[in-house]
């Protein structure tokens, strides 16, 4: 391939901005010896001129409110669902921190620290045991509970 | 107030902001998802997708990046998912249509540059028309680098394309074009 068929190749990218600065200057110095790539330079520069003045589409107006309507209300829930996973990780750790919190009870009410290490099962692990389930299934309904009371409330809204 | 700005606020939960990218860029992006699936309908459908999609996913935008290209690239996953579920042959095949009718051409405009007469005026519909029938890649590339006027290295971040494969396409798509014209059209002043 000769340097005129290779600045051929580069006419295209040159109208569209996409060449180097010395393969710009390559193809400026070409154009100005060659009148075949002058003036096929020329054409594609009225092609990208061409492009540059297509009409711009616009949406409707109709559209447009109806895109920034839905996005709020999504971006909303996005933002309700953030501060849900926040509460709900908090409630856990809460939860946690109450049941062990529960152990020093159930030493209390029933045999002792010592009875909690038997392996075996004995009183202190079946009341531990019986008040952690409480605990846990209380509060399991409860979040299910708010959780579908919210849903019908976003439902009626 | 700026485009930082309106994103950062964005980011903070201001739905303001939100509002007002919307309306900076509600022309831009259509206008591109209308080149990339042709159906005014589709293209409007999946405006609004994308500015739904941009309210879940925005605290995840990494603000280094740039916010334009990261919002066509959204754009461009919901379409190319689109074309994909309803016409795959799209995402390939140029189709055939009535000349000097496209989806463009169709649309109503409140921004038709003023041209010199109805001959140019008729050059630039012909000129949406020949761009309707390019695949769906090559009207991709062609209205980003000369309608949106990205930069060559944003089109490869929107595309997720190395940059020489930008070069190329454009270098190919630009052929192609010129081609569609010389053969629909032919001794137009294009050639």
């Amino acid at each position: 391939m000769n340097d005129h068929d290779k600045i051929r190749e580069l006419l295209a990218l040159s109208v569209a901005d996409a060449l180097t600065r010395a393969e710009e200057e390559q193809v400026m110095n070409h154009a100005r010896s060659c009148a075949e790539c002058s003036s096929e330079l020329d054409s594609w520069r009225l092609l990208a001129a061409g492009m540059r003045r297509l009409p711009t589409p616009q949406p409707r107006p109709l559209i447009v409110e109806r895109a920034r309507a839905r996005a709020e209300i999504r971006f909303a829930e996005e933002a309700e669902n953030r501060w849900h996973r926040i509460v709900m990780i908090g409630v856990i750790l809460f939860a946690w921190a109450l049941t062990l919190m529960s152990w020093p009870v159930v030493r209390l009410v029933s045999g002792g620290l010592l009875g909690m290490l038997d392996p075996r099962l004995n009183h202190a692990w079946m009341g531990f045991a019986v008040f952690t389930t409480i605990i846990w299934m209380t509060g399991g309904a409860a979040a299910v509970f708010l959780s579908l009371q919210q849903r019908r409330e976003r439902r009626l809204a | 107030m700026g485009l930082e700005s309106e994103v950062a606020q964005l980011r903070r939960g201001d739905l303001d902001a939100l509002s007002a990218l919307l309306t900076r860029y509600q022309n831009r992006l259509y206008r591109y998802l209308l080149r990339l699936v042709r159906e005014p309908a589709e293209a409007e459908d999946l405006f609004q997708q994308t500015w739904i999609r941009v309210a879940e996913k925005i605290r995840q935008y990494d603000s280094r990046r740039n916010f334009e290209a990261w919002l066509f690239t959204v754009a461009r996953n919901i379409a190319i998912d689109h074309l994909r579920r309803i016409r795959p042959q799209s995402l390939d095949e140029p189709i055939e249509g009535a000349p000097g009718e496209s989806a463009a051409t169709r649309l109503p405009s409140s921004e038709r540059p003023v041209l010199d007469g109805i001959v140019e005026r008729e050059r630039t519909s012909r000129l949406a028309h020949a761009l309707d029938l390019l695949p769906v890649t090559h009207r991709e590339v062609l209205t980003l680098r000369f309608e949106e006027e990205m930069k060559l290295e944003e089109i490869a971040e929107v595309i997720d394309i190395p940059l020489s494969t930008v070069k190329t396409r454009l270098r190919r798509a630009l052929d192609r074009l010129r081609q569609t014209l010389e053969t629909h059209y032919p001794g137009e002043v294009w050639q």
